[in-house]
């Protein structure tokens, strides 16, 4: 089914040379990612996803939105402070695209809720505080086989990793064990938006076909310094995730 | 030789004062440069065991656990502790 003219009209901006085709941006509407969390990475990520015209956005968040939260959430607003998050998350994101269907999970899934909420996506991006979540994102879509992007933040600095499991390091190839959990680690709100956007053009380009996504790469951005590297990740051929893939 | 260095990550700003760039003997290695740093480090402070390396832009693996692979002059010498954040 083609594009309606509705939609060339509103995706006008992103259609053409360089950016999507007419059936790139098909492929968007055909696909549903999954976001978890949606606070200061996953929020703009799933922001961008949805303006995109991804055609289904799943988001997952728990508990209620507090005042610190609002330098960085930018799905929340000072009317929300103090009630559940997950629900006003997705009706912003549905107030932002009415081409697009947004579900909400309002906690953190399980082992076998991530697995059944990433079996209905193609793709994953993973922005959760802990690297206990993000390892079991990444073992869910390692055995969906799905991509999955992980963006991660501290204080000024960033970074996000592009996983195909089975032809690049996954997540646990990297981190063979959890590194400790900071439940109040600083974060400038800036650093998040820029990172968890750039998870979402990731999965644009994945989603779409378009572009060179960095698969098997981890980009760094040390905004406290100023400079942006690129690392060449490698797989660990014992890794308990992917290893027998 | 002579290598670049680079840190980043969490708790970046505890190694702010190293340098940008360390002289080493001819053929030291990744573990030799790694002490090197370390002991310029300020009292109290350590790279953590999940700290990622990368040499010249390819991951090696961590402080816990990585290649030895050989250092040659020029290379740069990258010092990620892991982020997670959300």
């Amino acid at each position: 089914m083609n594009l309606s003219p509705a939609e060339k009209e509103r995706y006008a901006r992103q259609l053409g040379a360089g950016v999507l085709s007419e059936e790139g941006q098909l492929n968007l509407r055909r696909s549903t990612a999954l976001v978890t969390r949606v606070g200061g990475m996953g929020g703009p990520a799933a922001l961008m996803l949805t303006m995109a015209g991804v055609g289904r956005v799943i988001i997952a968040h728990g508990g209620d939105l507090i005042s610190p939260d609002l330098n960085r959430q930018v799905l929340g607003s000072e009317a929300v402070i103090g009630q559940p998050r997950a629900p006003h998350f997705a009706d912003y994101l549905r107030s932002m695209n009415r081409f697009v269907e947004v579900d909400y999970v309002d906690h953190e899934p399980s082992d076998s809720e991530a697995l059944e909420l990433v079996r209905k996506s193609n793709i994953v991006l993973s922005c959760p505080p802990t690297f206990a979540e993000r390892l079991r994102l990444n073992r869910a879509a390692t055995e969906a086989g799905i991509p999955l992007i992980d963006a991660a933040q501290w204080g000024m600095t960033g970074t996000m990793m592009v996983v195909r499991a089975g032809l690049t390091a996954c997540l646990q190839c990297v981190y063979p064990q959890p590194p400790p959990f900071e439940e109040f680690f600083p974060v400038v709100g800036a650093i998040s938006s820029a990172i968890g956007s750039l998870a979402a053009l990731e999965a644009i380009k994945i989603l779409s076909g378009t572009g060179h996504p960095l698969f098997g790469k981890m980009l760094t951005y040390d905004g406290f310094q100023g400079r942006a590297t690129t690392m060449e990740l490698t797989r660990a051929v014992d890794c308990p995730c992917c290893g027998n893939l | 030789m002579k290598i670049r260095v680079v840190t980043m990550g969490r708790h970046y700003h505890e190694t702010e004062d190293l340098p940008e760039f360390l002289e080493l003997q001819e053929q030291a290695s990744l573990d030799q440069a790694i002490e090197r740093l370390r002991q310029l480090l300020p009292p109290g402070v350590d790279f953590p065991g999940s700290c990622l390396i990368a040499l010249s832009g390819k991951h090696v693996g961590s402080i816990d656990s990585h290649s030895a692979v050989p250092l040659s002059d020029g290379d740069e010498l990258m010092l990620l502790a892991p982020v997670a954040g959300g």
